[in-house]
């Protein structure tokens, strides 16, 4: 099983079939799996503040739900979590793209993409880096249960190191 | 029309389903129109209202309202195109549109300005919208509205008057409260 076919895997095993998302290219290796399973329903957002609201309203309704995102539009959840998520103390997930190290090309990339977890410190929210795929299952299935105990969103953060990235 | 009395015309037409609501005098008077665990009210997150019910819309098949404001639906005019792209059956949007962000001193928004909301809706692909004025074009669109596959969109032009006092409300209680009523809540153990 690769890294995209384990975080589908743990997704399920979590009971979490609603994935909200805005696209990233390396995210998409995962959000095309589901895309093409019927245990999800995959949404569009416009916008991943809006990614967060629609999985908040899911979770109320009984729904577990995660969201994709690259680290570029984790700058514009902020105000979700702060205000929303935390003090209604919901379990979201949130599959981040990583950029901004290793191998990254790109200069407006950088700055935010290095914020993400002095960010998530910031707001006391659990976070994890994945640069290589070794006890992936163990450290997702861990992340899951952590979040939902929490009843706090989380961030398991995808890097270059191990998807291959996009690297031009 | 006073949002207060078209707030409990709403909270009358909608039995059980659940109502979210924009933060500020929306969630207070949806609160003193009548409190129950199935109102989500929001106090921060400007902007989200209508994407929260767009998530509730698709996680079940219950009838799901927004009660949003013209300045928050303009900072997250994206979910009318999201709701527009997923087209659940079971939303309907209503926008207190006063032409204000009021809560922060009844500055003209962009829908004083000729920004047209049932046209962004239906530029969006939303097919059921209306626009309405008074209490009783209310009752008839939102019974309708209930009654029919959705999604609907009705912006309802609304005059100040004054605010009722900030419900005691708490984000954490408000979330399971409405939670509970969909799942079974937490055991010891889980
Ligand atoms: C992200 C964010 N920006 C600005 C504010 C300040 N603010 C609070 S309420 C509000 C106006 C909301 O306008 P509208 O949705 O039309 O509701 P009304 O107050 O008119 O009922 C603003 C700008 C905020 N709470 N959050
Ligand atoms: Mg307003």
């Amino acid at each position: 099983m690769n890294w995209a076919e384990q975080i589908v895997k743990t997704l399920k095993d979590w009971e979490t079939s609603m994935i909200v998302y805005v696209p990233d290219i390396s995210i998409d290796q995962v959000t095309s799996l589901i895309d093409k399973d019927p245990y999800f329903r995959l949404v569009s957002a416009t916008r991943e503040e809006e990614a967060i609201g629609i999985a908040v309203g899911s979770y109320a309704a009984g729904r577990n739900a995660a969201v994709f995102m690259q680290s570029s539009g984790f700058g514009n959840s902020v105000n979700a979590l702060a205000s929303l998520c935390i003090p209604a103390r919901t379990p979201i997930p949130m599959f981040i793209n990583l950029r901004g190290g290793p191998g990254e090309f790109n200069i407006a990339q950088v700055v935010m993409g290095r914020a993400v977890i002095p960010i998530m410190d910031q707001l006391g929210l659990p976070h994890f880096i994945l640069e290589d795929d070794g006890k992936m299952d163990k450290l997702l299935d861990g992340a899951m249960k952590l979040c939902h105990a929490n009843r706090q969103p989380m961030a398991i953060c995808l890097t270059q190191m191990l998807h291959g990235g996009k690297i031009a | 029309m006073r949002r207060f009395e078209a707030t409990q015309l709403v909270l009358r037409l909608a039995g059980d389903s659940p109502i979210v609501s924009n933060l500020g005098p929306s969630s207070d008077e949806l609160w003193h129109a009548g409190h129950r665990d199935r109102n989500f009210y929001t106090y921060g997150n400007m902007g989200l209202c209508s994407s929260i019910a767009l998530g509730m819309a698709m996680a079940t098949d219950e009838q799901i309202i927004s009660l949003d404001g013209d300045g928050s639906i303009l900072m997250n005019m994206g979910t009318v195109a999201s709701i527009g792209r997923e087209k659940p059956k079971n939303l309907t949007v209503i926008v207190w549109d006063n032409e204000q962000w009021g809560q922060t001193g009844g500055q003209t928004s962009h829908t004083g300005t000729g920004t047209d909301l049932e046209q962004v809706a239906r530029s969006c692909g939303i097919a059921r919208t209306k626009t309405v004025t008074d209490l009783e074009d209310l009752e008839a669109a939102v019974t309708e509205a209930l009654a029919s596959d959705g999604p609907n969109f009705i912006v309802a032009k609304i005059e100040e008057a004054g605010y009722l006092s900030v419900a005691p409300v708490e984000p954490e209680f408000t979330l399971y409260r409405f939670r509970n009523t969909f799942v079974a809540p937490r055991q010891p153990g889980d």
